[in-house]
């Protein structure tokens, strides 16, 4: 009655065994293959990864960088009161500007009224978020008015952007009249 | 000061003439070819780090907040996306500004992360304001970060020196991280299409540069140094009964990241 | 500031403050369907388990056919997620350096588990059918019948007796799996602590409960439109009993997603201030209206009829598979308003972003109908090489 089968009652399961057994194995080769070099040297990551981190290139540098060579205004910012302002927050990142030591680039210099939304960036009174004690805050053009000034005036006709009392200080000089202590 | 007195002796010189041609450039111009060949002159900002030659810093960073000093240029914001080429419409850093009234209503805004600085008042406000204030924002650097808790293949990590980076060679871009982190610093490079966040450079910083929107910052609101050194700022600010806290404390990141005078209504 | 939240009026009025990383939805369509098709995948393996382990005996002429849906859907359930990933071609990493702490990091390895242990259910419950079939065949089919019989042609009462052990083994370890398949989806968000929509216990079982009934409706509806296509008598009882475990699942299901939420209504904590400006902003459509009011309480009152009123034949074949499509329907709401409600509030905790999928975007909505039809025509073509029903020789000797 039986009939006659070529395979074995179990020769499938055999072979499935074999098919997952050998699947795993190459799963196990792959992994061997694949696995970064550096996993796990530190912890569950590339080890190598600390140094593409560091490796990051550099784009802002210090102000003492811009004044290696920008002499004349180095001593004009770092005299006055916008010796913590960046160079570059107005001027641009010196990776733009310098590479391996060579200019390879322009940076931009604010003109106009561009310059105006500058300084209004950060003492422009009518943000009063602004701790007061931190910043001199100005509003326009109620500034303008007090100090008697035409209201279409630039910031930077008074105030030399890199030392805003420059002027200030020296028309006080010229006229012989000594300056009022700005209070803080 | 020698550089004060070669300046006053240079104005009174020829004061006119002087500032025409700083104005028009000429100096500066003319002296761009006498810059140093070296390039290795600038001084570090952080003391002792390129002596250092170990694979992690031994240094002990925090960072911190002041709120109550930051005016909210977003210098910091300009700075870091310079210093990254962070994409349009995705921020490393932000500056916050709360605005509470009297009737204790928070209203916050972040104009494209206060990249282009704050320029107008906020007008719907419906009663006096009675706080107002800016708060910058970037990674918290979490002692026990859920970001790199999730991440499935390892790519983001905490370093043994405390910064939690990602390995942009490795990240597969699921944005797990991006849900898991309570602070949403982190987003989706649109370019390398993996997640990205502020990273306190720290490629800048074990070069012994302060983090960009550190360096930058006109008012010292940002403050990053060594917690082992016993004369750094961040050692005294936090030794002293200021008022200090963390963002979300009921997550139990820990961030590394404190804000000095933060009020209760900051998230 | 919730005041200005709930007028939920404009994207303006909802929105106090978004943090700027918030604005955007990272998980789009494809996290939503991704769910969704797993739901399927573990529910319609319930169902064939119902009858090769618990033995309710009524569902035999769906238990095969369950089993091949749950394999067509199976495979493409990493189609999506294939589509969202930003570097496709590390997925790998996943299964080559899995983070031990990440809810991620299992899915793969959980997923071709799964996929092995269902694959091989399928191979030996068809064993029999498929020497049958290969004998038959000639050329390319028979090369197909002979992989698929693993080489072997024993189908002795010893061979079959053997096999009957091995499917009954992997049946028992295929509902655990199912479940952790599935329960561990929800877990993915779940332990999500940074979103409190997501951050519940209860988010796994919720997940697994909607996949049970998301699975059965499936087969329901498919069952019942392949019998009217193919002209075959549909078998009453088998879809009385369906509708009865659908209803059954569907009450635990649509109790815990209510309970969810009142237990974050009643405790009232600060995360439920923002989640309740996202139920009554931004979700109050998706959610109130259609998840719950339309697609909730109509199936579960046309349920609990069906299942306690002995209505004609008509009646049930005529309602039966409406009702699968409004709990397939109110199954893909659930995860649109979970996977992408979740998103819309902002960690700011204080206002929401919204967020409209397109037609034509790498993961916009045609590309998600391309998804939804694969696994049916995936299933077509199984169709030509396995019998998706048992028929009288079909020899199943247990």
């Amino acid at each position: 009655m039986e009939k006659k089968y070529k395979s074995s009652y179990f020769a499938h399961v055999l072979k499935l065994a074999v098919i997952l057994v050998v699947a795993g194995g190459l799963g196990i080769f792959a992994r061997g293959i694949f696995l970064p070099e550096t996993m796990g040297q530190y912890g569950h990551y590339r080890g190598s990864d600390i140094q593409d981190q560091r490796d990051v290139a550099i784009r802002n540098q210090t102000n003492d960088a811009c004044f290696e060579c920008h002499r004349p205004i180095r001593l004009i910012h770092k005299a006055g009161v916008h010796k913590t302002v960046s160079c570059e927050v107005c001027h641009g990142p010196y990776a733009d500007h310098v590479k391996d030591g060579k200019v390879i680039g322009k940076l931009p210099v604010k003109r106009g009224m561009e310059i105006k939304e500058l300084c209004l960036r950060c003492h422009n009174k009518v943000i009063k978020a602004r701790p007061e004690t931190v910043i001199k805050v100005v509003a326009m053009p109620q500034h303008l008015e007090e100090k008697k000034v035409q209201i279409t005036h630039n910031c930077n006709q008074c105030h030399m952007v890199h030392d805003p009392l420059l002027w200030v200080r020296a028309a006080y000089e010229m006229a012989g009249v000594p300056m009022k202590e700005e209070k803080k | 000061m020698e550089d004060m007195k070669q300046l006053q002796e240079e104005i009174h010189r020829d004061r006119r003439g002087f500032l025409k041609k700083v104005l028009a450039g000429t100096i500066g111009g003319s002296l761009l070819m006498v810059y140093s060949a070296s390039g290795r002159e600038i001084a570090e900002q952080i003391p002792g780090m390129r002596e250092e030659d170990t694979v992690f810093t031994k240094k002990n960073f925090i960072f911190i907040v002041d709120i109550t000093r930051c005016i909210g240029c977003g210098s910091c914001c300009i700075a870091d996306k310079n210093e990254y080429n962070v994409p349009d419409g995705n921020y490393r850093t932000w500056v916050e500004r709360y605005i509470i009234d009297d009737h204790d209503e928070v209203f916050v805004d972040s104009p494209n992360g206060g990249l282009d600085g704050y320029t107008k008042p906020r007008t719907d406000i419906p009663y006096p304001v009675r706080d107002t204030f800016f708060v910058p924002k970037l990674c918290n650097m979490c002692e026990k970060p859920s970001c790199t808790q999730v991440c499935p293949v390892g790519a983001t990590y905490k370093s043994e020196d405390g910064f939690v980076l990602i390995d942009e060679k490795r990240c597969v871009g699921c944005g797990y991280c991006i849900q898991a982190c309570p602070y949403s610093v982190r987003f989706l490079h649109p370019v390398t299409k993996t997640a990205s966040k502020c990273t306190w450079c720290y490629h800048r910083v074990r070069d012994g540069l302060l983090p960009a929107c550190v360096s930058v910052c006109p008012v010292q609101a940002r403050k990053f140094g060594d917690l082992n050194d016993k004369t750094s700022e961040v050692y005294k600010i936090m030794r002293e009964p200021h008022i200090i806290s963390v963002l979300k404390p009921g997550m139990g990141n820990e961030p590394q990241l404190h804000y000095l005078g933060l009020r209760r209504e900051v998230v | 500031m919730s005041a200005v939240a709930a007028s939920g009026e404009s994207l303006a009025a909802i929105s106090n403050f978004v943090f700027p990383n918030d604005l955007h939805v990272h998980w789009s369509l494809m996290i939503v369907l991704y769910p969704y098709i797993t739901g399927l995948v573990a529910g319609a393996f319930i169902v064939s388990s119902l009858y090769h382990v618990f033995h309710i005996k009524s569902l035999k002429p769906v238990a095969q056919f369950s089993l091949l849906f749950a394999l067509a859907f199976l495979i493409c359930a990493t189609w999506p997620l294939m589509n969202h990933l930003g570097h496709p071609e590390r997925a790998m990493s996943m299964m080559l350096t899995p983070n031990p702490t990440s809810a991620m990091a299992g899915f793969g390895y959980i997923y071709s588990a799964y996929f092995i242990v269902l694959l091989l259910e399928i191979i030996f419950i068809f064993r029999p059918t498929v020497v049958a079939l290969g004998a038959k065949a000639t050329g390319f089919m028979k090369t197909v019948y002979t992989i698929l019989a693993i080489g072997s042609d024993n189908v002795s009462a010893k061979a079959l007796k053997l096999d009957h052990k091995i499917i009954s083994f992997l049946a028992a370890i295929g509902i655990p799996m199912a479940c952790v398949l599935h329960g561990y989806v929800g877990f993915i968000f779940g332990g999500i602590k940074a979103n409190p929509l997501w951050a519940t216990p209860l988010m796994p079982l919720i997940f697994l409960l909607s996949a049970c009934v998301s699975g059965i409706a499936g087969i329901i509806l498919t069952y019942i439109i392949l019998m009217k296509v193919s002209g075959k008598k549909v078998d009453i009882e088998c879809v009385q009993t369906l509708i009865k475990f659908l209803w059954g699942f569907f009450i635990l299901d649509f109790v815990f997603e209510m309970l969810e939420l009142f237990s974050h209504f009643y405790m009232a904590t600060h995360h439920w201030h923002t989640l309740e400006a996202l139920y009554s902003g931004p979700l109050f459509t998706t959610f109130w209206v259609y998840q719950v009011g339309i697609f909730s309480v109509i199936p579960f009152f046309l349920l609990m009829a069906m299942s306690l009123i002995k209505f004609k034949d008509g009646i049930l074949l005529f309602f039966a598979p409406i009702v699968s499509i409004m709990i397939l329907l109110q199954v893909i709401l659930m995860r649109w308003n979970v996977v992408v409600g979740g998103q819309l509030m902002s960690k700011s905790e204080r206002g929401a972003t919204t967020f409209h999928p397109m037609w034509f975007e790498k993961e916009g909505i045609a590309v998600a109908i391309f998804i939804m039809i694969a696994p049916v025509v995936i299933l077509w073509l199984i169709g030509k090489v396995l019998p998706f029903w048992q028929t009288e020789e079909g020899t199943e000797t247990a």
